[in-house]
């Protein structure tokens, strides 16, 4: 039953959405009538994607991709995300979001009516496009053609409550810029002078680029402790490909700062929102296809790869063709000097734009060498990691000292200080990797973190009276983005580069010594719990006899999807994470591997730091 | 030139869009990834005996004989079908070394299954963690692979055998 309302209401919602596209010539729609179609619409998607929830919380194993995802011993939580932890449950929540990006703009937007339309036209077009993709290839409403009584279960590692947030997080963030697109393509469209557009799309361009943060984030934090691999970031094709999208908003968000003070780069905002959205499409395509291999093993199916990849070709070969006819000829002279805002911000831009090309390049090279040549080569760490880094040290470096440049002046107010503070952070820097092994990444990394922290805090102090007031925050609020940044870049460099791992084979009642402090192997304890069966190894650890926390490194067997998962076992201090895998077991003798990661939680603050100032950022209008 | 430069990212597009297209309609069967471990050598790995946990066997003991490596499990309905084809193999080539290696089983429902279905195997191997697949790239069950007498990898099937690749491809390695 809710596979017949689900899939009927999804075929309502596209009809709707194609009555919409008429031109108006025809139909002479009001505007009023208009929005209500509009609404219908997102209201259909909505009552669709809600009953595939339905169909999985009450486990109707009728529905095929039910039955294929879920299993009735599921808890709860984890039936209602099974919804989208699967191909054509998370395609139909993109879609959705589609229609709900649509619906809030309608509501919010304080537009033309005209463009308004023109924007909610473009946003439907998108939506029929992937309506079509989901009712054609990835439907998820077909029925069951036997009869059964049991699902076959959720893959086992996607049984995690960061994880069950972390899809529909992302697609916030990767739809969103669809919602930036279509004011982008309307803008050229429309050919109007006036800068409305512009003021919403930094409004949407910051919603999505929060979204997708934290989505990548909870990714990344997912990994850190479910994977057991001791790391947060791996390279992963499909890692880089949500990274893509990331810098290209980050480079969005930050020319429409440009715009106050700027006219000319209109263009180059304009094709930094196409850009957005066609590499968050690029990125479905690639991880739906399966044309790449990585740990999201999805389903993959080559019809479904054809259709994505005519969605990526059609969508953004339209917009840069409308970018190529219809784009902005305004001729303002942009004010550049050899050091102030607005050349920062270019040079920024431009540097971020070549990460983006790199990072592009490194993911699908496999792809074009094995067309060439028909070999498989995979790119991993190595490669990301030293071109992409040197591409943005220059830019963090200028990044520091950006919100103090002036727009119209050379000048840097009471430059004096920072030179100082530079040279003192330096010589504290430089003692300490003399007396610490010595790494010129860390080093830098290092210098980079902290100055970018200090020269923001420095510009707070110098520049804004301090008041305890939100006005307070929000003035300074771009100086609290980067003291994040600054903070997550001491934390990836010395989680990363001052990581050190031990590896031991030990059996219950052993003793370690590590980190200044004992660990004792206390004892393994198996246990049933409603879906899995969990095993468990107690590690004690304590410092100076003081007892400090119980680690609990372990397993669990799923025995429906007969899956082993590694549990990672983690003691978190502000200052270190102490992260201990358990691996074979060998006549009671265990591998255990533990890593010590320095300042890791840095990481996290940092992310959650920008989070902040960027809802602040957006709610600042 | 200013044209050319707004040409660009059309350019662009259009060039990596063939490459995917390209990808997608080439890759012969989206089941059979090329192996990286073709032609390399066998990977180094040791499993124990599924009848006799103290006997081992290791990558280096399958150096100087032909060896069939097949990953298999008896949760795994597709190894059910190819499993009678490994008696005929072992008819066909006598001296071929059959090595069996169960994949997450439990190793009593391994004991079972070879029990009905018959043991073709030389010797079965336990890898309940997927450690030894992961080495060899395992994308699925079953797999096999082939291992000459120089302790290198020259054949690998994705899926379940069937009597045509055997008398295509296998029996022609001999």
């Amino acid at each position: 039953m809710s596979s017949l309302i689900g899939f009927s209401s999804l075929c309502f919602s596209s009809i709707i959405s194609i009555i919409i596209l008429i031109p108006n010539s025809i139909t002479n729609i009001k505007i009023k009538s208009f929005l209500f179609l509009f609404r219908c619409s997102t209201l259909f998607v909505c009552i669709s994607f809600l009953s595939l929830v339905f169909a999985y919380v009450s486990s109707d194993f009728s529905n095929f991709n039910v039955f294929q995802n879920s299993h009735s011993d599921k808890p709860l939580i984890y039936k209602i995300t099974g919804a989208w932890g699967n191909h054509e449950g998370s395609i139909l929540l993109w879609l959705s979001m589609i229609s709900i990006y649509g619906f809030f703009y309608s509501l919010i937007s304080k537009s033309l009516n005209d463009f308004k339309i023109l924007v909610l036209k473009i946003q439907s077009s998108l939506f029929v496009i992937f309506a079509m993709f989901v009712i054609f290839t990835s439907n998820p409403f077909l029925v069951n053609s036997i009869l059964v009584k049991e699902g076959l279960g959720l893959n086992p590692i996607l049984q995690d409550p960061a994880l069950a947030i972390h899809p529909p997080m992302l697609y916030l963030g990767y739809v969103g810029f669809s919602l930036v697109f279509s004011l982008a393509i309307a803008s050229l469209l429309r050919n109007n002078n006036d800068q409305d557009w512009i003021i919403e799309t930094r409004r949407w361009s910051m919603i999505s680029w929060v979204f997708l943060t934290a989505g990548i984030a909870l990714g990344s934090y997912w990994a850190y402790y479910e994977l057991g691999w001791g790391g947060w970031w791996f390279w992963d094709p499909v890692e880089n490909i949500s990274l893509m999208p990331w810098i290209t908003g980050l480079a969005l968000v930050h020319s429409l700062i440009m715009i106050k003070g700027e006219q000319a780069i209109e263009k180059w905002v304009v094709f930094l929102a196409i850009l957005c959205f066609s590499l968050s499409i690029l990125g479905t395509f690639l991880v739906r296809s399966g044309i790449l291999t990585s740990v999201h093993s999805f389903a993959s199916d080559a019809s479904r790869g054809l259709f994505i990849l005519l969605i990526f070709f059609l969508t953004t070969g339209f917009g840069f063709l409308v970018f190529l006819i219809k784009s902005p000829t305004k001729k303002n002279k942009l004010h550049l000097l050899f050091i102030n805002k607005t050349s920062a911000l270019i040079i920024n831009n431009i540097l971020m734009i070549i990460a983006v090309l790199t990072i592009l390049l490194g993911t699908i090279y496999p792809i074009i060498i094995e067309v060439l040549t028909n070999t498989r080569v995979s790119i991993g760490g190595p490669y990301f990691n030293s071109t992409v880094l040197p591409i943005l040290l220059p830019g963090f470096l200028l990044m520091s000292v950006a919100p103090v440049l002036s727009w119209q002046t050379n000048k840097l107010q009471k430059f004096r200080i920072y030179v100082i503070f530079f040279i003192i952070l330096s010589a504290i820097v430089s003692i300490q990797s003399y007396f610490t092994n010595f790494n010129t990444w860390g080093f830098i990394g290092l210098i980079i973190g902290s100055w970018i922290i200090t020269a923001s805090i420095i510009s707070i102090f110098l520049r804004f009276k301090f008041s305890l007031s939100l006005h307070y925050v929000k003035i300074i609020n771009s100086f609290i983005a980067h003291i994040g940044v600054g903070i997550m870049i001491i934390g990836i460099t010395c989680s990363s580069i001052y990581q050190t791992e031990y590896n031991f084979n030990i059996s219950v009642g052993d003793e370690i010594n590590i980190d200044n402090g004992v660990l004792k192997f206390e004892s393994i304890d198996i246990t049933e719990e409603k879906n899995y069966q969990s095993l468990r190894a107690y590690f004690l650890l304590e410092k100076e006899g003081k007892l400090i926390s119980y680690i609990k490194p372990g397993r669990n067997y799923y025995p429906v999807s007969k899956m082993i998962t590694t549990e990672a076992g983690i003691y978190h201090d502000w200052s270190k994470d102490i992260y201990i895998t358990l691996g074979n077991n060998n006549n009671n003798i265990w591998f255990v591997k533990i890593y010590i990661n320095p300042l890791i939680s840095f990481i996290w603050i940092g992310v959650f730091i920008m989070i902040f100032s960027s809802i602040i950022a957006i709610i600042k209008k | 030139m200013k044209k050319v430069t707004l040409l660009l990212p059309l350019i662009l597009l259009i060039t990596v869009c063939l490459f995917f297209l390209l990808f997608i309609l080439f890759e012969k069967d989206p089941n059979n990834p090329p192996s990286v471990l073709l032609n390399k050598n066998l990977p180094l790995f040791s499993s124990v005996n599924l009848y006799n946990d103290k006997e081992y066997l290791a990558s280096e003991d399958l150096k100087d004989k032909y060896t069939l490596i097949n990953f298999f499990a008896s949760w795994c309905a597709p190894c059910k079908a190819e499993h009678n084809l490994f008696f005929e193999i072992k008819k066909e080539i006598p001296d071929l070394f059959i090595f069996g290696i169960s994949y997450k089983d439990k190793p009593s429902d391994s004991k079972k299954y070879l029990k009905q279905e018959g043991n073709p195997y030389s010797f079965v191997g336990v890898d309940q963690e997927g450690k030894i697949a992961f080495e060899f790239g395992v994308f699925g069950l079953p797999e096999t692979y082939i291992i000459n007498n120089k302790g290198k990898i020259i054949f690998k099937h994705a899926g379940a055998l069937t009597k045509k690749i055997i008398d295509d491809e296998i029996t022609k390695l001999f």
